[in-house]
């Protein structure tokens, strides 16, 4: 029988610093064993549980696009209470974690094609949208998706991640990206303002669209506000939700919202399927 | 249960028939110990207790241990899964009561499952063999028949066997239950009617000594919309969080994952030790808190109610379950007397008074 619990040898060959706390990296992963980057196989939006010896586990949402051969990217927020994000912010490239998964039902892409979509993402949970976002930029796949818009804000100028890239983005001509900061600086051109506000503001249409939202629960919370001004439908609107949890497959019976496991039912929901579950999140 | 085909076998034989399947099972059985019963591995010589009432801890220890290594690591190793039964011998799991056995069908469904498979779980449940024992001695706090439950509820069980004094009269339940009578022929002889009535008989006492009826038909459907009503707020209040219900519970299945370090080596740059998951409970604020110092059920108040709907609400809308099998144990075991039935019938009167009740 295959067993799940085991993690699978991986080696860290790049670390990078994503904001100016220092306390978000992006770590670029390579299976030691060249067979087991095939069997990883994964959509947007699944996480998977990261693993140190002696330390413990924690799930994580996969931050590099299925598009992206050879290797897995995890974008590790650290908390000085998390025992698992400290450790690893400790390691250096060639260290040796684990990571056993991919975990979760993922965002339907194959739903999305011939959509437009709004990607609307806060601080660090930019990181499965950003999986989703490289995936749809890719020249295969790009021609699938109608107009797509990217409203991504952060605390401060220093706390917006994945800024290269973004840059990259905001220079294509089939895609919109709209930055903001709660609080800007002095070197801030850029807008100001919170997410839910600059939303109201450049009024996405609503019309064969879909929204995507990962962020700080309050941001999640008022940004529904505007979607429903705007006309965007429940079952249109996708969160990816966050649980402590330990198995990562639905036994350990931690991370369920009422009947739904977090683990294996999402980690995405809809609106309209959230609406159905109790307030427990 | 009319048209079963019936064994009989001495008490004093059983002994000599479990002496005899040493070598190919490890058994389990239940032993006095201290004035309360548990279940221990059987050993040459050892008395069975045949009128223990139910043992304090539950048996799905047995099949679901309260810790267990999941592997080990250290330098130069590789990840390497233990096994899951020792020696690699079968297991049998003599005279557990018919609650209990009905819930270890109720882990199955969980260790189980469509999506993912708990090999540690699966593998030894596979190699296991469950013999239940009828229950003639239901206790106060005893409430079977409230749910799917009676004394000779033969679900989860291979054999059932009934304690006639000095004979035991055994009925295959399952084909493994067949399989195994079809092999330990010589100890047993068919059973007469006479056998059969003395057992109906036991049974009926049995049966009336469940003095504890309470209504929950519904209950599911109840708690379909029960989240936010007023009454978890008063439901919990003499709760001391101790979280022995869900240690005591037969069908309670939540646990921890975590790493154990040899202490020796621990100044090592590569640790060694092993990766152990032990019962878990969803009375702990610790349970769901996350990282991030959110948790997403703070108080008394949500983590007993997880755990009512669990049983109650979640369970049966994903496997059409309900997890309790009115063992009794939370009940008995409670250091502040909550008990749930209580809660269950006023659960039941919502919806009776005033509707949508919201916080």
């Amino acid at each position: 029988m295959n067993n799940p619990y085991l993690p699978i040898p991986v080696t860290i060959k790049k670390i990078t610093i994503e904001n100016e706390a220092r306390d978000i990296k992006t770590f670029d992963l390579v299976f030691n064993v060249k067979k087991e980057t095939e069997k990883f196989k994964y959509t947007c939006g699944q996480f998977a549980e990261i693993s140190m010896l002696g330390i413990g586990e924690a799930p994580i949402g996969i931050a590099s696009s299925p598009m992206d051969e050879d290797l897995v990217q995890f974008t590790v927020k650290k908390y000085t209470t998390g025992v698992v994000t400290s450790a690893l912010h400790n390691l250096c490239p060639g260290d040796m974690i684990g990571i056993r998964g991919p975990y979760g039902n993922g965002f339907p892409m194959k739903d999305f094609e011939g959509s437009n979509l709004v990607i609307v993402g806060g601080g660090f949970a930019l990181t499965t949208l950003r999986s989703l976002t490289r995936y749809i930029l890719h020249k295969k796949n790009r021609a699938y998706f109608k107009d797509i818009t990217v409203l991504y804000g952060a605390r401060s100028p220093g706390e917006l991640i994945y800024k290269s890239e973004l840059k990259q983005w905001d220079q294509r001509d089939d895609i919109n990206v709209h930055l903001t900061v709660d609080r800007g600086d002095k070197n801030w051109k850029g807008r100001v303002g919170l997410v839910p506000n600059v939303l109201s503001e450049i009024a996405p249409r609503s019309e064969n669209s879909i929204v995507l939202v990962c962020g700080p629960l309050i941001m999640v919370k008022y940004t529904m506000l505007p979607l429903m001004d705007l006309g965007f439908k429940p079952e249109k609107i996708f969160f990816s939700l966050e649980m402590r949890m330990k198995c990562g497959i639905g036994k350990c019976g931690r991370c369920n919202i009422g009947p739904k496991y977090v683990c294996k039912d999402g980690p995405v929901f809809t609106y309209k399927e959230l609406q159905g579950l109790p307030q427990e999140y | 249960m009319e048209n079963k085909k019936f064994k009989i076998i001495k008490k004093k034989e059983i002994l000599k028939l479990l002496e005899s399947l040493k070598k190919e099972y490890s058994i389990f059985v239940p032993i006095e110990d201290n004035g309360d019963a548990r279940f221990s591995e059987f050993k040459s010589g050892q008395d069975i207790f045949w009128d223990y009432r139910n043992t304090k801890i539950s048996p799905k220890e047995i099949l679901f241990p309260q810790a267990e290594t999941l592997f080990c690591f250290g330098p130069g190793a590789e990840v390497k899964a233990e096994g899951s039964t020792p020696g690699g011998k079968d297991y049998l799991i003599f005279g557990i009561r018919p609650c209990d056995a009905q819930a270890i069908s109720l882990l199955d469904k969980v260790f189980g499952g469509e999506d993912f498979e708990d090999p540690y779980y699966l593998e030894r449940r596979k190699k296991t063999t469950v013999i239940s024992l009828a229950c003639s001695k239901p206790q106060i706090d005893c409430f079977c028949t409230s749910l799917k439950g009676k004394p000779e509820n033969e679900e989860g069980a291979d054999i059932i066997l009934f304690d006639l004094g000095e004979d035991v009269l055994a009925g295959a339940v399952t084909k493994k239950g067949e399989k195994f009578i079809e092999k330990q022929n010589k100890w047993f002889k068919d059973a007469g009617q006479s056998d059969v009535d003395k057992k109906d008989k036991l049974m009926d006492l049995s049966l009336n000594k469940i003095k504890s009826q309470i209504d929950i038909q519904n209950i599911k459907e109840k708690l379909d919309n029960a989240f936010n009503d007023l009454l978890w707020n008063e439901i919990h209040q003499k709760c001391l969080g101790c979280g022995i219900c869900t240690y005591f519970c037969p069908t309670c299945h939540c646990f921890d994952i975590t790493d154990e370090i040899n202490p020796k080596a621990a100044d090592s740059k590569t640790p060694e030790g092993k990766r152990v998951r032990c019962w878990d409970s969803c009375m702990y604020p610790l349970f769901t808190l996350h990282a991030s110092g959110h948790n997403p059920r703070p108080t008394y108040k949500e983590r007993m109610r997880q755990r009512i709907m669990h049983k109650f609400n979640y369970c049966p809308e994903n496997f059409k379950e309900i997890f309790c099998v009115g063992c009794g144990r939370c009940i008995r075991n409670c250091p502040v007397n909550l008990d749930l039935r209580e809660v269950l019938v006023s659960l039941m009167s919502l919806g009776s008074l005033c509707k949508d009740k919201k916080i």
